[in-house]
């Protein structure tokens, strides 16, 4: 009797083996499958007088072979993995876009600075000057076309973020599912056996999770997990799924941020709370890089049109009139923030371009009102409590209309390079000239002499600009200044020494007196109308291309624009670097977790022979038993 | 340790793609000639290449102007040549209309001649560039700069400005000069004084140039006044310094010195006589030149003129001649010394071309020794990979069991 029901749990215990060898074999290419072992046991012993007498064998369990704190290493370089390859992809495309030195912003910025040095040498020529306006119609439209380029990445952000949490509901709806499938299934078993096919499902789906968006797991009882998404907002609660959404921010409605759905209504997650992941990749990609990076070409293209204008309406132009401003340049975007009241309003406007920053900012209104400035880049707070007026950082926060609650995200620089246009249209309208000039009386008989002279910073200048203006000298260390068209004396006598000189500043003009003039000699500054050949504004704008202007006054606008190829090459190849090391890093969790629960086909051909044998060896057991229980009859014969 | 047939796989896949990858980027350095291939390559060295290549851009800019100047700069050098040629050659002419024994017709010729260099200097005073921009009208350049309201009357209507060029980063050179500068602004006599005689003085006294012996007299400009008494052997000095002498004895020839200058009268002065000394003032050289021709289109034989007045307008004109070439000289010098700055200044800016090509070159050129090298290798790297693998995923127990 025994010696068959030993046989037949050899033979059953061998065939499970077998089976499960086979289930490996046909999974090896299954991806998140974990390889597969029969965990057998000696049956238990019957006791006889002469000790005890083996039963035979039977399966305790099928056991997945799997380690916990291997599989989630796996998880969490591949989550880290797949935030970097997401900023990556969308931070190279910003790299290759800034690749091409004949495709950036830089050789259109030349090329106009050379048109304003043609017109420097050739003041009346008109076709010089119509090269330096088609210049600089085409540097705006390199402003723009970059511009444009940026708004473009910026939407296919947008709108991978809203597929992406799509993509994340769809994972939560099917754990769930999983969720209630495996909850049954052991339950079911009565045995608490693992159900180790459907676990490997599920574990494949929260690593595919993770690659969107970082979750963070807990295990029930039943054998559900329970996931959560940002700082513990549950996703998947057992067999129940929560919804994901993308909404407007409340901030600013262009911008796509991320939030939990909860019956048709979003509530957004706060900012920085999602990381990890493909989702975690775009939402840094687009707050790190992408504003900072447009905000500085906007930067560019503001502070230019700003310090040209400003140095453009210092001039004069053919027809002897003053210069206007040369270009259009964009005000700073103040957006209400959608639960503010609506007749809320705030006015801000550039005060000092060269102290502006490529930072947004937040203002925030308190009972009053008084306003509280925050920079969104560092966080610094600004101005607290204050009431407006108030300028810092380059900007003028004017008026505002808002009650206390109220807040506007102000991004200064944002449209910048999309708002910038050339406003002259007119070659003639070039100010190349400066609008005032010196003389000196031929009847002077001292060797006394007057500097060309130069137009006060900043703009509009002066209303008496183009007097008519007498220096006469009452000795020879004594002068008078007359402004003989409003008939002022602007200064009745002024102590001159012949050996220092003197800077001369009266009406918004400056003029410098070298030499010892003698008594009686006169020198005049007045209107400069017909001096087509003038080229001393020309020659300032000119002078613009090197100053330094931008960010207080420490760089030029290439400077600027440099650092912004700077930033974005650096963030690339910051990203670019830690990528791959990360991807190393998953490499090495996968092998390290493959090496414990992948199949391995050889190790898998030896069970078979190994099970083969046993089956074939129990089968020969069975076979001696017959043969036993022949050799019994037999007797009887 | 154990190994997952997956593992083989995947590491045997990764493997082949980082080789293909890096070899990729090679090819791609290789066909670009660029070590740069995106900013991310190197951030640093990418953001120094656009910088160098503004000032690079700039200083091609710089020797655009440079050309621009030179052409300007040459441009006046030849013209004010042309000037000091053509007072010289008045001043000539001058000389030989001095000559006493000149009939009226001989002078009325010269001056005819005089009157065509007149009108010459006119034209050159009035010449245009290339632009048709008047050179010699400093900012009003489309403003004819000399008018001829009448003859050695001429009217300036441009102005002193000087137009500027930008050459280099750091100097803006002056490519024009002020007509009033070139031919204006000539002072006359010897600069300091000047000394005359009265138009209408009736004897045959011929007044010298006056010399400065004491630049550092206080009174030394002073306007002073020399009046002949009747007899015209002595004369009396009014002006502030002298001391108001009178009747100071006169000799023909010998030095009258007050206030630091000195001078002599020559000849024969009637009672009344006025011989002055003043500080020098500015005397166009048309006026100069015009005042000369109408001393000459006097005659003397017909007794509008006499001899004394010619020779003193004469004396007066070659001053004043000489005074204008000093001053057309002394701006022609200066254009000269731009002329140098502006070739010392190109040959800087060629060096420098060099230097930013070069440090370009060292930015963003690729090493192609290395560059090729590496791809030679990588190469090697990838067939060795791919043979590796086809040879390991060969390997199976299931080869062996039958």
């Amino acid at each position: 009797m025994s010696s068959y029901s030993i046989g037949v749990s050899a033979l059953a215990t061998a065939q499970a083996g077998l089976l499960t060898t086979e289930h490996n074999i046909s999974n090896v290419n299954t991806s998140g499958f974990h390889r597969q072992q029969t965990v057998q046991s000696a049956n238990v012993p019957q006791y006889s007088g002469i000790g005890f007498l083996g039963q035979g064998v039977h399966v305790d369990t099928v056991k997945r072979i799997y380690d916990q704190m291997l599989d989630s290493q796996v998880q969490q370089a591949q989550t880290q993995s797949s935030y970097l390859d997401s900023y990556y992809a969308q931070i190279k495309q910003l790299d290759n876009m800034l690749a091409d030195p004949n495709a950036g912003l830089s050789p259109a910025l030349q090329e106009f600075f050379n048109g304003v040095h043609d017109v420097a040498t050739n003041p009346a020529s008109i076709p010089s000057r119509q090269a330096m306006l088609s210049g600089a119609q085409a540097m705006v439209a390199r402003f723009q076309a970059i511009n444009q380029r940026f708004t473009e990445i910026r939407d296919g952000v947008n709108s991978e973020i809203r597929s992406s949490v799509g993509v994340v509901n769809s994972y939560a709806k099917q754990i769930a599912s999983l969720n209630q499938q495996i909850a049954i299934a052991q339950g079911a078993a009565g045995s608490q056996q693992p159900a180790n096919d459907l676990l490997d499902q599920r574990d494949q789906l929260i690593g595919e999770l993770n690659q969107i968006i970082k979750v963070s797991m807990v295990k029930q009882d039943d054998g559900s997990l329970n996931v959560f998404v940002g700082n513990g907002q549950s996703l998947v609660i057992g067999a129940q799924s929560f919804a994901m959404g993308a909404a407007p921010s409340l901030e600013d409605p262009e911008r796509v941020e991320v939030g939990m759905s909860y019956g048709g209504s979003t509530i957004l997650l706060p900012k920085g709370s999602l990381t990890g992941g493909t989702l975690g990749g775009l939402l840094a990609f687009r707050g790190e890089t992408l504003d900072p990076a447009q905000n500085a070409l906007g930067r560019v293209a503001i502070g230019l049109a700003q310090t040209f204008n400003d140095q453009h309406q210092l001039g004069m132009d053919l027809n002897g009139a003053l210069g206007t401003n040369f270009f259009n340049a964009a005000a700073p975007k103040v957006i209400n923030n959608t639960s503010n009241s609506p007749t809320s309003s705030l006015t801000v406007s550039f005060s000092n371009v060269s102290q502006m920053t490529t930072s947004d900012y937040k203002l925030t209104v308190g009972a009053g009102p008084v306003a509280t400035l925050t920079r969104l880049s560092d966080n610094a707070v600004l101005f607290s409590g204050a009431a407006l007026p108030q300028t810092v950082d380059g900007l003028t926060f004017s008026a505002m209309t808002a009650v206390a609650g109220d807040s506007f995200l102000i991004k200064p620089t944002t449209n910048g390079a999309r708002d910038i246009s050339v406003k002259l249209t007119d070659t003639s309208k070039i100010a190349a000239a400066a609008p005032i000039k010196t003389n000196a009386m031929l009847s002077n008989t001292g060797s006394g002499a007057i500097s060309a002279g130069s137009v006060n910073l900043p703009p509009p200048p002066n209303a008496n600009l183009q007097d008519n203006v007498t220096i006469a000298f009452i000795d020879a260390t004594h002068f008078s200044v007359t402004d003989n068209t409003t008939a002022t004396v602007l200064a009745a006598s002024v102590v001159y020494n012949p050996a220092a000189g003197a800077s001369l500043t009266y009406n918004g003009w400056t003029a410098q007196l070298t030499g010892a003039p003698a008594t009686g000699d006169t020198f005049t500054v007045g209107t400069n109308i017909g001096g087509v050949a003038d080229n001393r504004n020309a020659l300032l704008l000119a002078g613009l291309q090197t100053q330094n202007t931008l960010a207080g006054n420490t760089t030029s606008y290439q400077g600027a624009y440099s650092q912004l190829v700077g930033l974005v090459g650096n963030k690339t190849h910051e990203v670019e670097v830690t990528s791959k090391a990360q991807a190393s890093l998953v490499s090495q969790t996968q092998q390290a977790q493959q090496s414990m629960s992948g199949v391995n086909l050889d190790e898998e051909a030896a069970n078979l022979l190994r099970y083969q044998q046993a089956y074939q060896a129990a089968g020969k057991m069975i076979q001696i038993a017959t043969t036993l229980f022949d050799t019994l009859l037999s007797l009887g014969r | 340790m154990r190994i997952s047939t997956n593992t083989i796989y995947d590491m045997g896949v990764a493997g082949m793609q980082q080789a293909t990858s890096d070899m990729v980027k090679t090819q791609q350095q290789i066909a670009a000639g660029r070590r740069i291939l995106t900013p991310s390559d190197d951030p640093v060295a990418s953001a120094r290449v656009l910088e160098v290549t503004q000032s690079q851009t700039l200083n091609l800019q710089y020797d655009t102007n440079i050309r621009s100047a030179t052409s300007s700069l040459s441009m006046e050098d030849s013209i004010l040549g042309s000037v000091s040629e053509l007072i010289i050659g008045v001043r000539t002419e001058a000389l030989t209309a001095g000559d006493s024994t000149l009939t009226d017709q001989a002078r009325a010729g010269i001056a005819a001649g005089l009157r065509g260099s007149y009108q010459e200097l006119l034209g050159l005073a009035n010449s245009t560039d290339g632009n048709g921009q008047y050179l010699f009208s400093g900012y009003n350049g489309a403003t004819r700069p000399f008018a001829d309201a009448s003859l050695g009357n001429v009217v300036y209507s441009g102005d002193q400005g000087q137009r500027l060029n930008q050459i280099s980063p750091s100097r803006q050179l002056a490519v024009s000069d002020s007509g009033t500068d070139i031919f204006q602004r000539i002072k006359n006599g010897n600069g300091t004084i000047v000394s005359a005689a009265a138009a209408g003085n009736g004897g045959t006294g011929i007044i010298d140039l006056a010399t400065v012996t004491n630049m550092a007299d206080a009174n030394l400009r002073q306007p002073v006044s020399i009046v002949f008494n009747n007899p015209p052997t002595t004369f009396n000095v009014t002006g502030a310094g002298t001391g108001n002498p009178v009747n100071v004895a006169y000799s023909s020839g010998s030095a009258i010195s007050y206030n630091g200058w000195s001078m002599s009268i020559k000849g024969a002065p009637q009672a009344g006589d006025t011989f002055t000394v003043q500080p020098s003032s500015n005397v166009d050289i048309f006026k100069t030149l015009g005042d000369l021709i109408t001393q000459l289109e006097k005659p003397i034989q017909g007794g509008t003129a006499t001899t004394t007045q010619l020779g003193n307008s004469i004396s007066t004109a070659i001053q004043n001649f000489d005074q204008a070439l000093t001053n057309v000289l002394t701006v022609r010098a200066s254009v000269g010394t731009r002329m140098n700055e502006v070739d010392a200044v190109k040959i800087t800016g060629a060096d420098l071309q060099l230097q930013y090509q070069q440090t370009l070159s060292g930015l963003q050129d690729l090493d192609y020794t290395k560059a090729i090298t590496d791809l030679t290798r990588q190469k090697a790297t990838l067939e060795a990979a791919q043979q590796s693998f086809a040879k390991v995923q060969g390997l199976s127990l299931f080869n062996y069991i039958t």
